[in-house]
């Protein structure tokens, strides 16, 4: 069967139809001059980028570049490990997330993550998504809640007859539908993803890429990818980090790069993202 | 360097655009030839030989729709394989434009007085020459100084083409020359075209080089 014709009724809305620039969006996370160190090893060097509304923003480079560091900081998820220190200023609708009288847990709620591996409690369906916000006390009309973002996740006709059944039964595809559904469960602001889709098939990641479409009219989205196509198609504004050597031989990651996903990937204004994106990188 | 069969395909598609260059330049060399010597035989030779023009712009298009299939060009890569699309659609439309000199020539080579209005032709096909030579070079050597360049000389075929046009009027009171009159400004038109092809070649390197694309005059001039 041939791709469905054009709706002619509505050639002269789409021809006209422009993509605003997300860049003049409020910004979610203003970042300067963020540096991270593991053990006093510098794993990421000075960055400074902004992170806009309602957008989905792609990081990309090669293994040890920094990006999935970068991320983790917007949720402060680095806390968690010893000896990371994280240095500059990242700001978060105005307010310093690392100021003493900001709350970690309160800020995961805020900004939530979604894994490489999806990692669904092994529970039943249903408690995967109740159980955050039960734990928050947003008891309040639970059954709607579950149903609502198992639809708006797109996972809901798959699981709507077997939502007592335990999550770890669903295909690896479903499941971080399901941990997807599980992050906007407690209505978040921002939905930060680490590789979601590269542990899945052709089909169960395009599904995913279409809910990241979906999502971002509500969510703000942080996306970190080795996938560069994968970036090409969902990202409205794409990072590319890369590996920097110091004097001593040390290696640590540095934005080289930050720009609309149109620009990175048709005129790119670094040699090293040119080199990296057409794969030449190495 | 990763990636090198991919490379290696990327030069390929270049070097054919280049070699689709240099028929649709002996194809031009043929009818300016032609013209001066206003012989029919060397006109049935271009009408032939624009077939070969053909199946290597369908060869080229192959290989950018199997390049873009499999190898998902970006970035610079991205801007090549474009160029080249569109390089070789114009310069398939010169072929085309050859076999309409080459068939006018042949219809009128009986017809007509001939004189200072075949040396003017002549002299389109020259500069037109000159100008799909730059339009080739110039995308070798991605310059884009030297694609912009093509505006000025396709300035001067324009001229000409007004100068042929000129020139068959002179002959207004001659009605049995009305028609070999009106084929030869056929043929400038052609020429003119020509040129016009070799600017939007001209245009595409500039995109190749810049990443922007913009056309080198508008439709004013």
């Amino acid at each position: 069967m041939g791709a469905p014709a054009l709706d002619s009724a509505r050639i002269g809305e789409l021809a006209a139809s422009v993509p605003d620039d997300v860049r003049s969006r409020e910004a979610v996370f203003a970042i300067r001059d963020l540096s991270v160190r593991y053990e006093n090893v510098l794993a990421l060097a000075d960055t400074t980028l902004h992170i806009h509304k309602n957008a989905v923003t792609a990081f990309i480079g090669p293994s040890g570049c920094g990006k999935s560091t970068f991320i983790r900081c917007l949720n402060r998820m680095n806390d968690v490990i010893p000896g990371a220190k994280v240095s500059g200023e990242v700001l978060y609708h105005g307010r310093d997330l690392y100021g003493a009288d900001v709350d970690p847990v309160e800020v995961r709620r805020r900004i939530g993550m979604v894994f490489q591996k999806p990692n669904p409690f092994p529970k039943s369906i249903y408690d995967n998504i109740a159980f955050g916000p039960r734990v928050l006390g947003m008891k309040k009309d639970l059954d709607e809640r579950v149903e609502r973002v198992l639809r708006h996740a797109a996972l809901w006709d798959e699981v709507k007859d077997r939502l007592n059944e335990n999550a770890l039964g669903l295909s690896g595809g479903q499941q971080q539908r399901l941990c997807i559904a599980r992050a906007i469960a407690v209505e978040p602001d921002v939905i930060l993803m680490d590789e979601p889709a590269s542990a899945l098939d052709p089909i169960s990641t395009a599904r995913i890429e279409d809910l990241i479409h979906d999502l971002k009219g509500e969510y703000t989205i942080a996306i970190v990818t080795h996938n560069m196509q994968q970036a090409a198609r969902v990202a409205d504004l794409t990072a590319f980090f890369s590996v920097q050597l110091d004097d001593g031989g040390a290696r640590h990651g540095v934005l080289v790069e930050y720009d609309l996903t149109t620009k990175i990937f048709t005129t790119p204004g670094d040699k090293r993202t040119e080199d990296y994106v057409t794969g030449r990188f190495g | 360097m990763p990636r090198v069969e991919y490379q290696n395909s990327l030069d390929a598609l270049e070097a054919s655009f280049q070699e689709t260059g240099e028929i649709v330049l002996r194809a031009v060399q043929g009818v300016v030839d032609a013209l001066r010597s206003q012989d029919v035989e060397l006109c049935d030779e271009v009408i032939a030989f624009d077939d070969e023009v053909d199946s290597r712009y369908l060869s080229i298009e192959t290989d950018v729709e199997m390049l873009l299939a499999r190898q998902t060009p970006v970035a610079t890569d991205l801007r090549l394989v474009l160029a080249v699309l569109h390089g070789a659609i114009h310069l398939e439309r010169m072929g085309d434009q050859c076999v309409t000199i080459a068939k006018l020539t042949k219809i009128s080579s009986h017809l007509g007085p001939r004189g200072a209005v075949i040396e003017s032709l002549v002299d389109m096909g020259d500069r037109c020459q000159h100008m799909v030579r730059v339009a080739l070079d110039s995308f070798a050597r991605r310059d884009a100084a030297g694609a912009r360049s093509l505006n000025d000389l396709d300035e001067l075929v324009d001229r000409a083409n007004r100068q042929v046009f000129e020139q068959v009027l002179g002959y207004a009171d001659q009605p049995d020359v009305l028609e070999w009159g009106m084929r030869q400004i056929t043929v400038a038109r052609c020429f003119e075209r020509i040129g016009d092809n070799a600017v939007d070649i001209g245009e595409q390197t500039a995109f190749l080089v810049t990443g922007e694309f913009s056309e080198f005059t508008d439709a004013s001039r």
